[in-house]
């Protein structure tokens, strides 16, 4: 479903991401996890389509999002790590906007649009300008608009920033739900905790570089620790 | 004073660190680029003020008083400028910036982080008012021969005007914000400044000063001269600056010190003011500000059916811009100012004294009716450069979206394209079709003039929208000001040169062909192959200036970081 091979980002000459390699199958909750700086917002920006590669693909659905940009990104639904929006629109025209973009049908708008504000608890706030909108709900609405056109695959940066603990749980179990039906979710986040709890399998970014990957048990064998939970896993593989 | 020093370092060093750039090589050019038109300006101010001041002097009997009233009126515009220019930088400085959280929340006395801002403030809006005040009032020096104790003396007083306008403007804003939060005041003040300043052009331009060359009005000139005699107000600062200059201009220096000295207590009166004053009302402000906007407006969700025929992309691109721009009251006060340019505008044509003219008529009306042309271009410039340039920027932070949505950029940046060609077009013909009624041209010159705006407003028009997503600001507060950045200054340079160029290929084969209509005599083959080949190069050009500026704006956006 994802595919990204050599996968390399060169800021002038510094290395951001360096030859990444992986798969995530479809269904799959992949976790990305790493220290500040790592590679992860940059990997999932090249993932969405929002910055070139230096060198490198990502496949998604079989796809190169380099070849077919257009193609590749309507099978995926991009939350970014911080929801900048259009300030000027309201919940509701701000979805009507990305429905039209991603040609989703009238009738199909018009149901999933009042579903997601229902799940997302914004229908309140449809009619509302998004200038008003706390941090949280921007980010709610931004997930409300990505799963807007029914996505194979959701590529998402830190999902639990500014949301409430009603909110993390309800996430969480709407991903669980959405890979159940076969959406696959590739996921960079800090909540360690979130993480072990969802993913199938983690990848650990260090400096540009997949230091570990497999499910929380592997990555507690290649410790060498049974015990340990992932925060000591990281700890570990990302000390300098 | 020490934490005032260390609060304003943050924007020394921002200012130092621009030279740790990496792309040194293109900010030399930018800067030689602002520099030549800096330089260039300056001196044209100076040339200028030194022709006039240098005329007025020299005409008998009332030289002096026409010079003097001048400088008045000079030093009151400066002083007014300063006020309103030092009002909205000290609102958004000291009580919209996003890192006033970040500063309220360190151990430091409310008073002090006012003092910071305040010196930040009064430096960005006085510095310009002032380098290009000076000019004028080093002419004065010159033509009257004044000694160095005179430029000496207009520096300070100058300075020091500048001052008392920061001090006369922040605690203004001080009172004000306690009544009304800060982010509508600038919207208001925005507004009023606007009306104030429309109000006094329109009220110099219906007075019709082109009536001052016929020498039937000049009875009146006299009159109004004798009014000219009257003093001006003592209560305004700009008066004691006035009194300054104009005593070490005819060499009382004393005189000039002390009215200097007596500015210079006032600017002493007016800083311990406005820090007392802060002392007790700035946070209590800024709090008020930033108490969060809850639900302001609530818009009931309507489909635009009108928009149906288009292409969902296109429609969703096109409603967004539509709704984003008119629920911006910032863009209020630009339309507004742009109908008075156009009002302004077609007035001229039908204010012009054409029967007083030496030229027979038939030729100057169809003559300015060409250069017309030029000059509704140069109008559609300047909208352009108000609204289409800062289109993509005006995308802000929420670029990404655009990036990640499964569109591509040229389509997106000819979505944009038509959201501004569409009504500058309309707005441009009207504007050739209304000002050549009034001119009463020829029906040769009325279908020259529509065909050649229909040939030249998709050009300017991708010139703004190419060039502007060349060189985005996604960063700026406000996108409406990227026009004075590097991009905008090529954007304007561009377009000019493109509508000049088009302005001169056709000079000569519609002059060729005017003739003929009026003489009735039939054109040469060699005058119908140069009529052909201009006009052929004229469309030709129209098709790259459309082109070319769209590839270079899609190829530099998609490089771009974000």
């Amino acid at each position: 479903m994802i595919e990204l091979i050599e996968l390399t980002k060169k800021y002038n000459d510094f290395p951001a991401v360096n030859g990444l390699n992986l798969v995530v199958e479809k269904g799959e909750i992949f976790g990305f996890i790493g220290p500040n700086g790592a590679g992860k917002t940059t990997t999932i920006n090249m993932m969405g389509g929002v910055l070139a590669p230096t060198s490198g693909a990502v496949m998604i659905c079989g796809i190169n999002i380099q070849d077919h940009p257009k193609k590749a990104k309507s099978k995926i639904g991009y939350i970014p790590d911080r929801p900048y929006l259009y300030e000027k629109l309201t919940g509701i025209e701000f979805l009507e906007f990305m429905g039209d973009l991603y040609g989703v049908d009238e009738n199909t708008f018009l149901n999933r649009s009042q579903g997601n504000l229902r799940l997302f608890s914004l229908s309140e706030w449809a009619n509302d300008l998004i200038e008003s909108y706390s941090h949280g709900m921007k980010q709610r609405l931004v997930m409300a608009a990505a799963l807007l056109h029914d996505p194979e695959v959701v590529i998402i940066d830190e999902p639990m920033v500014g949301l409430d603990p009603l909110a993390i749980n309800m996430v969480k179990s709407l991903f669980q739900h959405l890979a159940k039906e076969g959406v696959t979710i590739f996921m960079s986040t800090h909540t360690l905790k979130v993480a072990e709890d969802i993913c199938d399998r983690i990848g650990i970014i260090h400096k540009g570089s997949l230091v570990a990957m497999g499910s929380p048990e592997d990555l507690k064998r290649d410790i060498q620790n049974k015990d340990a939970d992932l925060e000591e896993i990281f700890i570990k593989l990302t000390k300098e | 004073m020490k934490d005032v020093i260390t609060l304003l370092r943050p924007r020394f060093l921002s200012f130092k660190n621009k030279g740790l750039l990496k792309n040194k090589s293109g900010r030399g050019y930018k800067l030689a680029l602002f520099g030549f038109f800096g330089i260039f300006f300056w001196g044209g101010i100076f040339i200028v003020s030194l022709r006039v001041i240098g005329y007025f002097k020299e005409i008998e009997g009332f030289g002096d008083i026409l010079t003097y009233k001048l400088l008045s009126m000079i030093l009151l515009t400066f002083f007014s400028l300063l006020i309103f220019s030092n009002m909205l930088t000290s609102l958004s400085k000291l009580y919209l910036s996003r890192d006033l959280s970040l500063l309220n929340s360190m151990p430091v006395p409310s008073y002090k982080i006012f003092i910071a801002r305040w010196i930040e403030s009064t430096l960005d809006s006085s510095w310009m008012v002032v380098l290009y005040t000076l000019p004028v009032l080093i002419s004065y020096g010159i033509v009257y021969g004044a000694g160095f104790i005179f430029y000496g003396n207009i520096v300070l007083v100058i300075l020091i005007l500048s001052v008392i306008a920061a001090g006369i403007s922040v605690i203004l804003i001080m009172i004000v914000v306690n009544f009304v939060p800060a982010n509508r005041i600038k919207n208001i003040f925005i507004f009023i400044g606007l009306c104030f300043f429309l109000i006094l052009f329109f009220a110099f331009r219906f007075l019709r000063p082109e009536r001052l060359v016929d020498p039937e009005a000049f009875s009146n000139v006299l009159f109004y001269l004798r009014s000219l005699k009257a003093p001006a107000p003592l209560y305004l600062p700009s008066t004691w600056a006035f009194d300054s200059i104009k005593a070490t201009l005819s060499g009382h220096i004393m005189q000039g010190l002390f009215h200097m000295a007596l500015s210079l207590s006032w600017a002493g009166i007016m800083v311990f003011s406005a820090i007392i004053i802060s002392n007790a009302y700035y946070f209590k402000g800024l709090s008020k500000t930033r108490t969060a906007q809850v639900r302001l407006f609530k818009y009931n969700y309507s489909d635009p059916r009108f928009l149906r025929f288009l292409p969902r992309s296109c429609r969703a691109f096109m409603l967004k811009e539509m709704r984003t721009f008119f629920r911006d009251q910032t863009q209020w006060s630009q339309l507004f100012l742009i109908a008075a340019l156009v009002i302004i505008y077609v007035y001229n044509f039908n204010a012009l004294p054409l029967e007083k003219a030496p030229i027979k008529t038939i030729y100057l009306q169809n003559l300015l009716s060409f250069l017309n042309i030029g000059l509704a271009a140069f109008v559609l410039i300047t909208i352009t450069a108000r609204f289409a340039y800062p289109a993509v920027s005006n995308e802000k932070d929420a670029f990404w979206l655009v990036k990640s949505v499964p569109i591509d950029l040229r389509h997106y940046l000819w979505i944009k394209f038509f959201v501004y060609f569409l009504p500058l077009f309309v707005l441009t013909e009207i504007l050739i079709i209304a000002t050549n009624i009034l001119l009463k041209v020829t029906t040769f010159m009325m279908a020259l003039s529509l065909v050649d705006i229909f040939l030249l407003v998709p050009g300017v028009v991708s010139m703004g929208i190419g060039f502007g997503a060349a060189y985005p600001d996604f960063k700026s507060e406000n996108p409406a000001q990227t026009v004075t950045s590097f991009g905008g200054l090529l954007f304007m340079m561009v377009c000019a040169g493109y509508v000049g160029t088009v302005i001169i290929i056709e000079a000569g084969p519609v002059y060729r062909l005017f003739m003929s209509n009026i003489q009735g005599r039939l054109l040469t083959v060699i005058e119908w192959v140069w009529i052909l080949g201009s006009f052929t190069l004229v469309f030709f050009l129209s098709i790259v200036a459309v082109i070319v500026p769209m590839n270079f704006g899609e190829k530099r956006l998609s490089k771009m970081l974000i």
